[in-house]
């Protein structure tokens, strides 16, 4: 696939056409960052200042054609504001008006829409004061720390089975992840995969496939596992093991787009093919980040392994669900402090073994 | 002619002009002397000959063939002739010295014998009197970044050698160096250009070196040839044309 090279073109028509593109893309760019701004203004003013504060209604009205209509009144004004090029989005793209009208839209509006922001945030989340000084509420924490700090002994055999149990969950996962994760990543790394248009769309499908993995919570994986192949720790380790393998193949690949350009270059200029260069220009470069990062997520793991359980991954969380469902709080206590333990020294642990490395 | 670039033209993505119609040829066995300030496109010019960077529009001929736009094995053969020293020596650092130096040969390796670091005798031998030319070939076994800058840049030259090079491109090799290993360096490429009358193109910012070292310079401004000649007849005033009025010459012996 090789195009013809432009040989009669003067260079100077290349380079006012690439210009006159991106000024192009910019002004589309900046009118759907518009639209957006102003729809989500019109939306946050009316429905958490109008309705909840000026109406105080609790329950708050909704309808398609309202969204409808606002929708289509933030389509003019967006268009309108960023085709006259005084927009906070043509400022952002560098395509705005050096005018006096552009400084006070960017300042007043950029303002208008972090205050928003801000109150439409303390409506969602439902701040009260009266609730966490309320004198019932606070009895019921108290008796759940009281207990919490008398912890039951008679259980200490089990929950270290347990422990032990969601430690190796932990371990299991991180070791299998390796292999598949050393293969995507260096599919997934750009500098290495932007040569073709082969590659890089390889490259484009893998990043898409692991964000979206990553994006779901290894607490979701455990359920759908646990429903896949039972309840245990089977699921807790595949549910790890998949999150592990997403988010480390980005990690790992941002290692690799990070190291010297040079030496890349160097073996390249012998003639080197590509899994040469690989091979004695990347491999040398990442192996000590990629142990420490491996290292590091087996320490998450732990973490993870344990609010795993409560879903049914199995390890010390199904036991604590298991005693928090019929409010046996000494023995919850008894099993927090253990966690607490045992990630503390996990961390430090990893931390040292960290430090040793570089 | 080993090789010869017409009206090259190099515009970058962000848009920069880096080469605006550089022509020139270079006769086998020659030293030809780039000079230029830093951003004059020296760096885009050597990278263009070799391809590691595409040329925008422009013929780049090597040894009779047209290269500008080769593809695949025969890019890899291109690269295979042409040898390149890097102003950060670009070795691989954890590496041994006698590693570093095989690498210059894996264009002519087998991707399986590489990877496993099966190499024959020959390239050992190789390897080594490629060191011997350099004079280090006691530092073989030792890692690559516990040399000092000097030996680093003498293992690089070793590595290029390993090619067989018709055409050894260097750019800016005594950029990172003191005055005296500068010189010490410069003579090993004297020593190849003279000895195996590999032709030598090179990017250097001291014009005392270029009177030493260089049949021929070629100076760069802005992406533009501004002079071609002999070393000997860069004066005052081409001096000040091609580094700006405010420059002052500074000896390096």
């Amino acid at each position: 696939m090789s195009s013809i090279p432009e040989l009669d073109i003067h260079p100077h028509h290349i380079i006012q056409k690439k210009k006159d593109k991106e000024a192009k893309f910019n002004l589309v760019k900046a009118i759907f960052l518009d639209i957006f701004f102003v729809f989500y203004a019109i939306i946050v003013l009316q429905r958490a200042i109008y309705y909840k504060f000026i109406l105080q209604l609790r329950e708050l009205p909704f309808s398609w054609n309202e969204i409808l209509l606002i929708f289509i009144l933030s389509i003019i004004i967006g268009t309108l504001w960023a085709v006259s090029r005084t927009s906070i989005s043509a400022k952002l793209f560098g395509i705005a008006k050096d005018t006096k009208v552009t400084k006070w839209t960017v300042e007043i509006f950029g303002w208008t829409l972090f205050n928003l922001t801000f109150i439409a945030g303390w409506v969602v989340t439902q701040i009260s004061i009266v609730d966490i000084f309320s004198s019932e509420g606070i009895e019921g924490a108290n008796r759940i720390f009281g207990a919490m700090f008398r912890p039951e002994m008679g259980i200490f055999d089990d929950a270290l089975f347990a422990i032990i149990e969601t430690i190796y969950i932990a371990l299991v996962a991180t070791l299998i992840s390796i292999p598949p994760t050393l293969l995507l990543s260096f599919l997934s790394a750009r500098n290495l995969m932007k040569d073709s248009k082969l590659s890089f769309s390889v490259y484009y499908v893998i990043r898409v496939i692991t964000n979206f993995v990553r994006s779901i919570e290894p607490l979701i994986w455990a359920i759908i596992f646990s429903v896949w192949v039972g309840i245990g720790p089977y699921a807790g380790m595949i549910a790890l093991l998949v999150h592990t393998i997403a988010s480390n193949a980005k990690l790992y690949s941002e290692a690799i787009e990070s190291i010297e350009e040079g030496p890349l270059e160097a073996i390249s200029a012998t003639g080197a093919n590509k899994i040469q260069v690989v091979w004695y220009a990347v491999v040398p470069q990442i192996i000590l980040p990629f142990l420490a990062f491996t290292i590091y997520r087996w320490d998450i793991n732990v973490r993870m392994a344990t609010i795993i359980g409560l879903v049914g991954g199995g390890g010390i969380g199904t036991m604590l669900m298991q005693y928090q469902g019929i409010a046996k709080w000494h023995e919850v206590g008894l099993i927090v402090i253990m966690i607490a333990v045992v990630v503390w020294i996990m961390d430090y642990i990893s931390a040292k073994i960290r430090e040793a490395i570089y | 002619m080993l090789l010869e670039v017409k009206n090259l033209h190099k515009i970058y993505k962000n848009g920069t002009h880096a080469l605006k119609g550089v022509s020139f040829k270079v006769k086998e066995g020659e030293f030809l002397v780039i000079i230029g300030l830093s951003g004059s496109g020296k760096s885009t010019l050597l990278r263009c000959i070799n391809r590691l960077i595409e040329p925008t529009t422009g013929k780049i001929i090597f040894n009779g063939k047209d290269v500008t736009h080769v593809r695949g094995e025969e890019l890899r053969d291109l690269k295979r002739q042409i040898g390149m020293v890097f102003q950060q020596f670009n070795l691989i650092k954890r590496r041994s010295v006698l590693t570093n130096v095989i690498t210059g040969k894996l264009g002519s390796l087998g991707t399986f014998e590489s990877i496993f670091e099966k190499f024959s005798d020959d390239v050992y031998e190789k390897a080594h009197s490629c060191l011997e030319t350099v004079g280090i070939s006691e530092k073989a076994k030792m890692r690559a970044d516990s040399l000092s800058g000097g030996q680093q840049q003498r293992v690089a030259i070793a590595r290029s050698l390993m090619q067989n090079p018709k055409l050894l491109l260097a750019d800016e090799p005594v950029a990172s160096l003191d005055p005296a290993t500068s010189n010490s360096v410069m003579q090993y490429f004297e020593k190849i250009n003279k000895e195996f009358g590999t032709t030598v193109v090179c990017n250097l910012h001291f014009l005392s070196l270029v009177r030493k070292y260089a049949s021929r310079v070629i100076a760069l401004k802005a992406g533009e040839i501004i002079y071609e000649g002999s070393p000997h007849e860069i004066s005052e005033e081409w001096f000040r044309t091609i580094y700006g009025e405010e420059a002052e010459e500074v000896e390096i012996r």
